[in-house]
């Protein structure tokens, strides 16, 4: 803490036009968090010297031995902008003291919640990318994820010492793979066109990519460059930024630009000649220690070392160097400030996407103009255990309003409906804090636009929720964080020691909280259960579990297995007819499987609950052919009123059926979470109502009656529709040489997985394939990988769809006959599935 | 045979002496349990004053065993006599028209033995039978289910001028909803609908729909444990009845409708403060 103090901190917090909430995104091992040291080094939390060396972000044992980040953190810095700097700058602005919010998420594909968690509370992004591996896997779905959020990116193409010491590729050659990132991160960006958020499209020439060298701690933007030749070819900075890129070639010799390139040898691309070479000059000579060349070169540079680092040699002398001309801090920070929007400007539009209420409310205006006299709108993405064991702060942003130390709050939980008090609590907050790395540090009020942590509400708060003032009665919560993976493998776990039984499931619910995504649960059979992304993830937590939430005490984990989905094939083969306990109603159903791409629209919420019904009719009418009306009468999805299955009311003039509506919800609300083949989830079905006959008295069809029947009626017409189980498949995106290919292909063929793709990065030796690959068989899958290509070979899975199996569970014996009784075993229920028989009744 | 025996409302004498002798003659005897109870029903002694009477075991049916496990005991009738005990009349305010259809599908005789019923017992409040509507039930609201057709049915009463029979909401051994949606058994506390809670019930409906089907100063009449020693009937407007301690279960309401002078006279008996 050399540079400033929670007070000047919390002061410049109220320049709502001088914030940048970001957050920084990669595919894992592309360098993010090393680079996001360095920024922390310029706001002056570690000295300048030990950047690169120290990842600070990372503030977990487990973190720094697998040279990974697992959870995101959030760091406020401090920078200051010269006037000089400022000059070309448009937007509104308060001084020159600007207030960044930074969150730092992990790479690996196990750990996407965090992300998720950390994109919904910034407003920018800072896209890193290795020049030498490219766009990968990670770095396009966490891209697409952000721009779901309209969170603008700007990018950066890391690891550029690579190109220099490692690869010692010419000028031209590193240009083409520079070219081909930007390119490839282009064509992801291009697919969101958003009248709103405008083009996210980077561009070097306007200063939206930076080219940075994590590691040694220095990075440049065109503008750097164009600022000290502006001068020289006396031409302003903007029209030298665009020679600095693209086809634009000079030739010293005649000294003309010229858009290709004449053939002389002399002749260079603008940006090889003006940035790469001269870096690469500069690098050689520190590296070859000719110190007597490398002073005066400097001194033209403008660049000025202290004495005692004048002695340092080779790679040291290297770094310093470079840190002194080309600073990572400001190149970075100055083209975040200059680029990524300030709260005020991206709530503006994106409120949007965050508020469910109408709006033209005060609460939406209050979110809009990032008021902080208005309403308190405060979203929890996350909880993070503080240092006193079990107890958590509340991680989260203030859109509008304040928050402050005592404030009574009103906070809304997940399942909250406006309206109703069903996870809804009243408590007041015990302190607001703003983080800092390691530290800590307690405020008396926290202004929208800022990041805050609140201590006292780690009770009402399971996972996330929407905090407002108490007296705000009709606000309406922000919307809920949709995860781009899914938890589908999940272990039984057990104490050793079966005292240990209090500790474990107090020790579950804390993981809970912590880790956005994880479930636990609790199946039939007594045995707890959690549910993570991966085998990664689920190691994670476990450790968490043992180590941080039940101190120590041992515990006993099965094998990972993996959730499936039920579905169905077809149409129920017949309208299958269910009687209530007392005879005298009668729910008539049919099953079919949603048409193609409408369960997944329901995933990504382009359909849901709370949609506007004109909306909901336009793409279901548009896209998946529906009739206009029929799309008026979705009574419910499910489970979990937002799954991807549905029950549609087919029914034609049935008298008090709104009095049973609810009770056929309720009941298809469980059946769907628990199928008839093996209690599991099911997808893709559309039950329609067909026909009801109902008692003419409404106590002799109340919930007792109806509940039961819908269960028991949606189950027939599942079992009639050809059900089918899915299970889920991962994408693997495996970067071997080519050696290694013969390997991978083996291994995958006795996985079952299925290469799609296989290409060779231009410009390496580095193959990159794409796979399908089972859930099931990915168990073990990196180490037989690695065995079978001596190690050269780098999976990353992530979850991409759900695939059908093809036989028949109905039928004994067949493949998934044999899992559903695997799973009905482990549930603790009957192995054998109950017949049709008991859940259809015959006239 | 299958005997489907009334067993009036008050206590257990209030048996026919052809139900007695049939009951008296039956291998096996069921009691039905949960659409309404005799007085002594609540306590758990009760039954053993009905087995001490007819001098054999009596086994009590819950919903369950009436609803889902009928078979059982229609077989049982196939082979020899068998007692099915229903309190107030077999086809009065319930539904045990399923049984004897199911056991008339399986070749069953079927005899029945009719008693006071709750449909007919009103009529102790002087208002004319002849004269009633169609039938109500006011179900237990809860936060998702309010039911509110039977306003419907009152307002149509009420403007042929005919009087409306509440049957209030009983809740014994129902499942909760959660083993409702998962299909298991686990039951919620018995709960008995009052005439307090009815009123209010009835009274939020009518400002939900403010169709003036009915007010606060309607004239209703309100019976606690209709037929037996102690029974309870008070006519008064719905805000009176609302103060008045009923006491211990079952209740019913009357919504009184237009009414001829001598319903006054006999209804004057009850009314609150006098009358005429």
């Amino acid at each position: 803490m050399v540079k400033f103090t929670a007070d000047e901190l919390r002061r410049i917090m109220d320049y709502k036009h001088n914030i940048r909430n970001m957050s920084v995104i990669a595919h894992v091992d592309h360098g993010k968090s090393t680079l996001t040291d360095s920024l922390v080094a310029a706001a002056g939390i570690i000295a300048q010297e030990v950047a690169g060396d120290v990842r600070m972000t990372d503030t977990r044992a487990d973190e720094a031995e697998r040279g990974i980040t697992i959870k995101s953190t959030g760091i406020s810095l401090y920078y200051e902008m010269t006037d000089e700097s400022l000059k070309a700058f448009k937007g509104e602005r308060n001084g020159n003291e600007y207030l960044i919010n930074l969150i730092d998420s992990p790479g690996h594909v196990d750990f996407s919640s965090e992300v998720t968690a950390a994109l919904r509370i910034t407003d920018g992004a800072l896209v890193v990318v290795d020049c030498v591996e490219g766009v990968c896997v990670q770095t396009e779905t966490v891209l697409r994820q952000a721009l779901g959020e309209r969170i603008r990116p700007v990018l950066t193409v890391n690891k550029m010492d690579r190109c220099f010491l490692e690869l010692q590729v010419d000028g031209e050659e590193a240009y083409q793979t520079f070219q081909r990132v930007i390119e490839n991160a282009n064509v992801i960006m291009a697919t969101y066109e958003d009248p709103l958020l405008g083009d996210v499209m980077v561009y070097p020439e306007k200063g939206t990519v930076a080219f940075s060298a994590g590691l040694h701690g220095w990075a440049f933007t065109l503008t750097n460059f164009a600022k000290m030749y502006a001068s020289k070819f006396g031409v302003d900075e903007s029209k030298m930024m665009e020679r600095l890129w693209g086809e634009n070639y000079f030739d010293p010799a005649t000294k003309k630009w010229t858009t290709k390139n004449s053939g002389s040898a002399t002749c260079k691309r603008g940006f090889v000649q003006f940035c790469y070479e001269p870096i690469k000059q500069i690098i050689n000579t520190c590296m070859n220690d000719q110190k007597d060349k490398l002073w005066p070169m400097l001194q033209k540079l403008g660049v000025t070392m202290k004495s005692d680092e004048k002695e340092l040699m080779g790679k040291a002398l290297m770094k310093r160097v470079m840190q002194t001309w080309l600073p990572a801090s400001s190149a970075l920070l100055e083209m975040m400030i200059f680029h990524l929007p300030s709260p005020s400007t991206a709530q503006r539009y994106r409120v949007e996407n965050l508020y469910e209420g109408p709006l033209d409310d005060q609460y939406a205006n209050a979110i809009r103009n990032c008021d902080p006299e208005g309403p308190l709108m405060l979203y929890v993405s996350k909880m993070i255990p503080a240092s006193d064991k079990g107890r958590f702060f509340a991680f989260g942003r203030v859109f509008a309003g304040k928050v402050s130390t005592g404030l009574k709050v009103r906070i809304m939980g997940p399942n909250y409906v406006p309206g109703e008090k069903k996870d809804l609590y009243v408590k007041s907050v015990q302190r607001t804090v703003i983080w800092m790395g390691k530290k800590q540090e307690t405020v008396e009020d926290v202004p929208c636009g800022n990041t805050v942590a609140l201590v006292g509400l780690d009770q009402y708060i399971t996972k996330n929720a929407t905090l407002t003032n108490e007296k705000e009665v009709d606000a309406h919560p922000i919307r809920a964080m949709k995860f781009s993976v899914s938890p589908v493998v999940r272990v039984a776990v057990q104490c050793k020691v079966a005292s240990d039984l209090p500790k474990l499931v107090e020790g579950l619910k804390r993981l809970a909280k912590s880790d956005p995504m994880v479930v636990c649960s609790i199946e039939e059979s007594g045995e707890h259960i959690i549910a993570g992304a991966g085998e990664l993830h689920l190691e994670i937590c476990l450790k968490d579990l043992v180590d941080d939430f039940m101190g120590g005490a041992e515990i006993i984990k099965s094998d990972p297995v993996v959730s499936f989905r039920e579905t169905v094939l077809e149409k129920s083969s017949r309208t299958v007819m269910s009687k209530s306990p007392n005879k005298h109603n009668r729910l008539y159903m049919e099953a079919r499987p949603l048409e193609e791409g409408l369960a997944e629209a329901i995933d990504d919420g382009r359909i849901g609950p709370r949609d506007d019904p004109k909306v909901r009719s336009k793409i279901l009418s548009e896209e998946f052919g529906w009739d206009k009306d029929l799309a008026k009468k979705i009574w419910c999805f499910g489970p979990e009123t937002t799954g991807p299955n549905m029950v549609v009311d087919m029914c034609k003039g049935v008298q008090y059926l709104n009095e049973i509506k609810d009770s056929v919800v309720a009941g298809f609300q469980w059946a769907s979470k628990e199928g008839a083949l093996s209690e599991e989830n099911m997808r893709g079905i559309c039950f329609e109502v067909c026909d009801v006959v109902l008692h003419a008295d409404a106590i002799h069809r109340g919930g007792g009656q109806v509940i039961p029947t819908a269960r028991r009626v949606i189950y027939a017409s599942q079992l009639t529709a050809k059900p089918r189980l899915l299970e889920p498949v991962y994408l693997v995106e495996i970067q071997a040489p080519e050696q290694a290919l013969g390997g991978i292909y083996s291994v995958l063929n006795q996985k079952r997985g299925h290469v799609f793709e296989e290409m060779q990065r231009p410009g390496t030796p580095l193959y990159n394939i794409k796979a399908y690959l089972p859930v099931i068989e990915s168990f073990g899958f990196s180490s037989t990988l690695r065995a079978a290509t001596s190690g050269q070979a780098f999976p990353q899975c992530v979850f991409d769809h759900w695939d059908m199996m093809m036989s028949d569970p109905l039928e004994a014996g067949s493949q998934a006959a044999i899992l559903v009784s695997d799973i009905r075993k482990r549930k603790g229920l009957k192995e054998q599935m109950t017949p049709l028989s008991e859940y259809e009744d015959k006239l | 045979m299958l005997y489907i025996i009334g067993l009036g409302l008050g206590n257990e004498k209030d048996i026919t002496l052809r139900g007695l002798e049939a009951v008296k003659n039956c291998s096996k005897v069921y009691i039905e349990s949960y659409t309404s109870l005799l007085s002594f029903g609540l306590s758990s002694d009760g039954l053993s004053t009905l087995e001490k009477l007819y001098g054999k075991p009596v086994t009590l049916a819950d919903r369950e065993t009436v609803e889902e496990k009928a078979d059982a005991i229609l077989e049982e009738a196939q082979k020899s006599d068998v007692a099915f005990l229903v309190v107030g009349d077999p086809f009065g305010a319930t539904t045990h028209t399923d049984l004897v259809v199911r056991a008339k599908k399986l070749g069953v005789d079927v005899k029945v033995v009719h008693n006071a019923s709750v449909m007919n017992a009103v009529g102790v409040c002087g208002l004319q039978l002849y004269r009633y509507g169609e039938t109500v039930s006011i179900p237990f609201f809860t936060e998702t289910w309010r039911p509110s057709s039977f306003y419907e049915k009152i307002q149509r009463n009420r403007a042929l001028g005919l009087h409306t029979l509440c049957l209030l909401d009983i809740r014994v051994k129902e499942p909760t909803l959660e083993s409702l949606c998962r299909g298991r058994k686990k039951y919620e506390p018995p709960r008995y609908m009052t005439i307090g809670t009815a009123i209010e019930q009835l009274l939020e409906v009518e400002q939900m729909r403010g169709e003036s089907a009915y007010n606060e100063e309607t004239l209703c009449a309100g019976f606690a444990r209709l037929g037996s020693e102690d029974q309870m009937v008070v006519a008064g407007s719905m805000k009176q009845l609302l103060t008045i301690d009923f006491g211990a279960p079952l209740h019913c309401l009357v919504i009184v409708g237009d009414t001829h002078p001598v319903e006054e006279e006999m209804l004057g008996f009850y009314t609150l403060g006098g009358g005429n």
